[in-house]
């Protein structure tokens, strides 16, 4: 899935990624490819992610980003996108 | 004619402050151009919170979240006092920066006779605003609120904007005033600052938009990245339909609503930021190209004198000679 995610400060993440697992206020929840389309409210917490591409032999690359709080948008066609503050 | 030791010596006072002036250019001319990169930083966020707002406010006819209320309707209980935010600098030597602000503050009071049964109080961004409102209110009358935030100068980060926006939501919320007005500097061009007063409270969407907009300067080096982006407020309400909100529409609205605010202020501070150091590049450019024309002027000054002393010099000494023989 496409994915982008944006903070006040820059650019976190943007590309294919193939996992994406972050806390909401309902709950932790991961998205993976084709999820319904959802909106949702992130509260403090960690947004893991997995990349769609092995790069390395030790397999896909993975990022950890610490949120304070932010919006989670599962878009149709495969896009999801998060607006998060630090 | 002087002496030549004393235009020496004024000479050499000169110059170091031609050198310094210099010095306070260039140090300008960094930081306006990092305050204009950081500006740009946040703008694929505002463009996506703003997108997002589109979205969901598009879902249906919700109740609109506190922080959009229009009070001016007799149920909220109509606009009792009005909250005047002065964004300067908290140092001086940047040319017109600070006086302009001010001006434009005292002339829109002075225009507004609409709003004058208004009860008025301020808070001030900067030391210099600080200074100017407790010079020109608070002699008359003591119970003008005054709160100040200083130091969101150089290298602002969303943590320095916190306290700020967190005094305005919540007195905002809880009535302490019901309308934000905040009067700053909106940054045109590295050459052309303006000083705008903005409505922030209660929220607009296309004050919002409006805001998002100015990001990007009119002329320079970051004009051309304009044309990238349209914002359009039309969605396909089909479509949403289908979307899963967690928790309702109208919590997501609301914590929106924060965020776009927050960006906003954000925003103002850091457009502020760049014109203030851009001010003072220019009056920096000034001083320094007016120390080296001076500089130019006392050398030959210097030359003159020096030659008029050793033309005296000789005469004196042809003169002796002659005496002599």
């Amino acid at each position: 899935m496409k994915l982008s995610i944006y903070s006040l400060k820059k650019v976190l993440f943007q590309g294919e990624a193939r996992l994406l697992n972050c806390k909401t206020i309902m709950g932790e929840i991961t998205v993976l490819d084709n999820h319904e389309t959802f909106i949702g409210v992130l509260t403090a917490g960690i947004i893991k992610v997995v990349e769609a591409n092995p790069s390395t032999s030790s397999g896909p690359r993975e990022h950890f980003f610490p949120v304070k709080s932010g919006f989670l948008e599962v878009k149709p066609n495969n896009e999801v996108r998060c607006i998060v503050e630090q | 004619m002087e002496s030549p030791q004393n235009i020496k010596k004024r000479l050499k006072s000169v110059n170091n402050i031609g050198q310094i002036t210099k010095a306070m250019e260039l140090v300008s001319a960094t930081k306006m151009r990092k305050s204009q990169q950081i500006a740009l930083d946040s703008r694929p966020y505002a463009f996506a919170a703003l997108d997002f707002l589109a979205t969901i406010s598009s879902l249906e006819d919700q109740k609109l979240p506190p922080l959009f209320e229009d009070r001016r309707n007799p149920p909220a209980g109509g606009i009792k006092k009005v909250l005047f935010v002065l964004v300067s600098s908290d140092k001086g030597l940047a040319g017109a920066f600070n006086s302009s602000v001010f001006k434009k503050f005292e002339k829109h009071i002075k225009e507004d006779k609409k709003h004058e049964n208004e009860e008025k109080v301020f808070a001030a961004v900067g030391e210099k605003a600080y200074n100017y409102l407790l010079k020109k209110f608070s002699t008359v009358d003591q119970s003008t609120v005054l709160r100040k935030f200083v130091e969101a100068g150089d290298y602002t980060t969303p943590e320095q904007v916190r306290p700020l926006f967190d005094f305005l939501i919540k007195g905002y919320l809880n009535k302490d005033f019901d309308r934000v007005i905040i009067v700053s500097t909106h940054f045109r061009s590295a050459l052309k600052q303006e000083p705008h007063v903005r409505r922030v409270l209660p929220i607009d969407y296309s004050h919002i938009a409006d805001t998002i907009k100015q990001i990007i300067p009119e002329r320079g080096k970051f004009a051309d990245l304009i044309k990238e982006h349209n914002i359009t407020f039309t969605l396909d309400k089909n479509k949403l339909k289908e979307y899963t909100i967690e928790p309702e529409p109208e919590k997501v609205l609301e914590k929106l609503a924060e965020h776009l605010f927050f960006m906003q202020i954000y925003h103002l501070i850091l457009e502020a930021n760049a014109s203030e150091h851009s001010a003072r590049r220019m009056a920096m450019k000034t001083a320094s190209d007016n120390a080296s024309d001076l500089g130019n002027k006392l050398n030959l000054q210097y030359n003159k004198s020096r030659q008029a002393r050793i033309t005296t010099e000789i005469s004196e000494i042809s003169a002796g000679a002659e005496a002599l023989s």
